[in-house]
C-alpha cells in the first residue's frame, strides 16, 4: 500500500539556502528517460548524437522505448528509471526525454535523498514542471526548464533558432551566465525586477496547487507557458493562481506562449490573453511582459528556474539575465 | 451548518446566470414550472442580456445582480440558470453578509460548485447541488430529476438510488455531503473556496474532459489530501470523455477505482448526478448515509 504524506505542508524553501547544482565538465554523464509520455529510442537519436557532441555521455534509462498505453511504461517502470537516475552518483544531469503526462502519478514515490547528497541538475518542460516546483519548494535547488529529447533536430535541417535554443541547454549545463531577449510588445508592464526564476506551464501549476509540490512565488519572478488550452480556462487557471496568492507578492511576471485554441461558435470569450492577464495584474507595480520565448514553440529557451535573474521591461527592450 | 428555510407556496425564486450567457428562451420552460408550483419568479437581466461574449454580462454586472439577490430578504431560493464558466471571477467580490442574517437557497452545478464549495467552506451553509434552468426543457420539468429540486425546495429529504456496478465497494458511510464538479475541485484547490473533506461522502462528476486530464485532477485531489480520509465516495456520470490519440487504456471509472484502490471507504458508480438527465438535487453540507450493498447504492439523507 502506498503511503501518500501529501496536504499542504509549511513552507521548506524559506528555510533553505538556494543550491545550484556542480556544472558538467566534458566527459560528464547525462541521463535521458521518460517519466511521463513514451517515446522510442529512435525519436532520441538526434538528442544522444548532439549531446555526446557536446562532451557528454549518455546513459539511456529503461524507459526509453517502453510504452504502456500513453506511458513511458507502468508506474513502477517510470518511478524505478527515475529513482536509479536518481541515485547513480555517475550521472550529473537527467534529461525528461519527452512530456506528455505522467510525472504527478510517480512524485510522491520518488525518493531525493541521494540527490540532496549530490544534486544533479534536472531538465525538462510541460509535464517536467512538476519536478521543477516540486524541487524548488521542497529542496530550494536549481532546474533546467528547457526543450527535450523530442525537440532535437538534425543539425543540418535545423533552422538557427533550433540551433540556438538547443545550444543553451548545453549554455546552462556548463554554466554560462545566460541572458535572453524578448520583442516588445505594447501590452507590457515596464520596470525592473530582480528574483529567483520560477514557472512552467500553466495548467501544471494549477494541477499541483494544494499539494506537497505547490509552487511558492513570493518575491520571485515567474514565467508560464501553456499549449491547447481554450481562453476561458487559461483565464480560469489565472484566476487560480491570483485567488491562491501567487500574484500579488511576485518580482516580475513573464507570459511565454500560449497557444489557444479557437473558441466554440457561440462562446466566444471576447478578451485577449493580454487583457486576461493585466486585468489581475493590475493592481501590482511588477513589471510585466508578454511573447517571451518559452513554451510549446521553436523558441523555447533553456532557463535556470531557481537561479537569481534581473529582468528589465523598458519601452524598447525586454531582457532576462542571470545575476 | 446553516440550513436556509425551505421554500412555501408564494416564496420568490430569482434566476440569474452568474457565469456564461444563455438565452432568454431557453429558461422559459424552467420559470412557468416554478410558478405552476406556487412560486413568484424573478428573473435577472443577465438572463437573456445583450452581452456580445461568452459571458451573460461583464463580472461587474453578473457580481452585482448576484449581490442584489443575496441581499434582498425576500428572495428565497436563487436559481443559477446555467454554469459554463465564470464563477471563479466574481466569488470574492460577494459578500454574504445579509445572506448570513437571511439564508436562503444557491442552486446550480457544474461551474456552480465554485459558489457551493465556498459557502460550504467559508459559511457554513447548506446549498444545492442540482439541475439548472435546461434541464427543465424537452419534457425535462416532468421527470424525476426536476421533481427531486423541486421536492427538495420543499424541505422533503432526498433518498436516491444506483444501480449496481462491478467497481462499487460495499460498506456505510455516514458524513456531510460535499462535491460536485470534478474540474472546479481541482480549480479551487490552495484557494479561499477550498474545501475540507474528512469524514464527508464527496460526490464528483464530469463532462468532457480527457481521460488523462481526469487522472491527473484525481492526483491533484489526492496529493492535496482530498481522498485519504473520506467517509465514503459517490461517482456520478463522467460523459464525453475524450481520449488521446494512442489511447489512455482505462475507462474513466477504472482510472478513478484504481487511485482510490488503498482506501477502506464504500464507493459507487454510476450514481445520478452528472450533466446529463440523470442529475438528483443533493443539499451540499448535510448530512447523508451513504449503503452500498450487493443490491446498489442508497444515499439518503439523513
Amino acid at each position: 500500500m502506498r503511503a501518500f504524506s501529501s496536504v499542504l505542508t509549511e513552507n521548506k524553501e524559506e528555510n533553505l539556502p538556494p543550491k545550484t547544482p556542480p556544472y558538467l565538465r566534458k566527459g560528464d554523464r547525462i541521463g535521458i528517460l521518460s517519466p511521463a509520455g513514451n517515446i522510442s529510442a529512435e525519436d532520441c537519436r538526434v538528442a544522444i548524437k548532439t549531446m555526446q557532441e557536446w562532451g557528454f555521455s549518455i546513459k539511456l534509462g529503461a524507459t526509453i522505448g517502453k510504452k504502456d498505453f500513453t506511458f513511458g511504461g507502468t508506474d513502477e517502470e517510470r518511478r524505478s528509471d527515475f529513482q536509479q537516475m536518481l541515485d547513480d552518483g555517475s550521472v550529473k544531469a537527467i534529461m525528461c526525454a519527452r512530456g506528455g503526462y505522467g510525472l504527478l502519478r510517480i512524485i510522491n514515490q520518488l525518493n531525493f535523498k541521494k540527490f540532496l547528497q549530490r544534486p544533479k541538475w534536472i531538465i525538462g518542460f510541460s509535464d517536467a514542471t512538476v519536478l521543477h516546483s516540486h524541487i524548488a519548494r521542497n529542496f530550494s535547488i536549481a532546474t533546467i526548464h528547457s526543450k527535450m529529447c523530442n525537440s532535437f533536430v538534425d543539425p543540418a535541417k535545423a533552422e538557427p533558432v533550433q540551433t540556438e535554443t538547443i545550444d543553451m541547454i548545453r549554455k546552462c549545463l556548463v554554466g554560462v551566465k545566460m541572458k535572453y531577449e524578448a520583442p516588445v510588445n505594447p501590452f507590457n508592464k515596464k520596470g525592473v525586477a530582480k528574483g529567483m526564476l520560477t514557472g512552467g506551464n500553466l495548467k501544471t501549476l494549477e494541477t499541483l496547487a494544494g499539494s506537497t509540490s505547490d509552487i511558492i512565488t513570493k518575491n520571485k519572478i515567474l514565467f508560464v507557458e501553456d499549449t491547447g488550452e481554450y481562453l476561458y480556462s487559461i483565464d480560469r487557471m489565472f484566476w487560480n493562481l491570483q485567488r491562491s496568492g501567487k500574484l500579488s507578492g511576485l518580482a516580475g511576471l513573464i507570459i511565454g506562449g500560449f497557444k489557444i485554441k479557437p473558441d466554440d461558435e457561440g462562446e466566444e470569450f471576447g478578451k485577449s490573453l493580454q487583457e486576461i492577464v493585466l486585468e489581475k495584474t493590475a493592481k501590482y507595480h511588477y513589471p510585466v511582459c508578454f511573447d517571451f520565448p518559452v513554451g510549446h514553440q521553436k523558441n523555447n529557451v533553456a532557463l535556470k528556474c531557481g537561479v537569481m535573474h534581473r529582468l528589465r521591461v523598458e519601452n524598447n527592450a525586454v531582457i532576462l539575465e542571470e545575476i | 451548518m446553516i440550513i436556509p428555510p425551505y421554500l412555501k407556496a408564494g416564496d420568490t425564486i430569482a434566476i440569474t446566470c452568474p457565469a456564461g450567457y444563455m438565452p432568454a428562451e431557453n429558461a422559459a420552460t424552467c420559470i412557468e414550472t416554478l410558478l405552476l408550483e406556487g412560486y413568484r419568479v424573478m428573473a435577472g437581466e443577465t438572463l437573456g442580456s445583450a452581452s456580445q461574449n461568452y459571458f451573460s454580462g461583464t463580472d461587474e454586472e453578473r457580481a452585482t445582480e448576484m449581490q442584489y439577490y443575496l441581499d434582498d430578504k425576500n428572495i428565497k431560493a436563487i436559481l443559477c440558470a446555467r454554469g459554463g464558466y465564470g464563477m471563479s471571477r466574481i466569488i470574492d467580490r460577494l459578500d454574504f453578509k445579509m445572506f448570513l442574517k437571511h439564508p436562503k437557497w444557491l442552486i446550480g452545478f457544474s461551474d456552480i460548485t465554485v459558489l457551493h464549495t465556498h459557502l460550504y467552506s467559508r459559511y457554513k451553509a447548506v446549498s444545492l447541488h442540482a439541475p439548472m434552468a435546461a434541464a427543465f426543457n424537452n419534457g425535462g420539468y416532468s421527470n424525476e430529476y426536476i421533481g427531486s429540486l423541486l421536492a427538495a425546495l420543499r424541505g422533503e429529504k432526498g433518498n436516491y438510488h444506483s444501480a449496481p456496478h462491478a467497481l462499487n465497494k460495499t460498506g456505510i458511510a455516514k458524513g456531510k455531503l460535499i462535491g460536485g464538479n470534478l474540474a472546479l475541485l481541482a480549480h479551487v484547490t490552495g484557494t479561499a473556496s477550498d474545501i475540507k473533506t474528512k469524514n464527508c461522502i464527496l460526490f464528483l462528476e464530469d463532462i468532457g474532459e480527457q481521460l488523462y486530464n481526469v487522472d491527473r485532477m484525481l492526483y491533484q485531489l489526492k496529493r492535496s489530501g482530498k481522498l485519504a480520509h473520506l467517509a465514503g465516495l459517490v461517482i456520478g456520470g463522467f460523459t464525453d470523455m475524450k481520449d488521446t490519440e494512442k489511447p489512455f487504456g482505462k475507462d474513466v471509472y477504472e482510472i478513478i477505482s484504481e487511485i482510490i484502490e488503498e482506501y477502506d471507504y464504500p464507493v459507487c458508480f454510476g450514481f445520478p448526478v452528472s450533466h446529463e438527465t440523470a442529475n438528483v438535487a443533493l443539499k451540499q453540507g448535510a448530512k447523508y448515509k451513504l449503503s452500498v450493498n450487493e443490491g446498489g447504492a442508497n444515499l439518503k439523507e439523513t
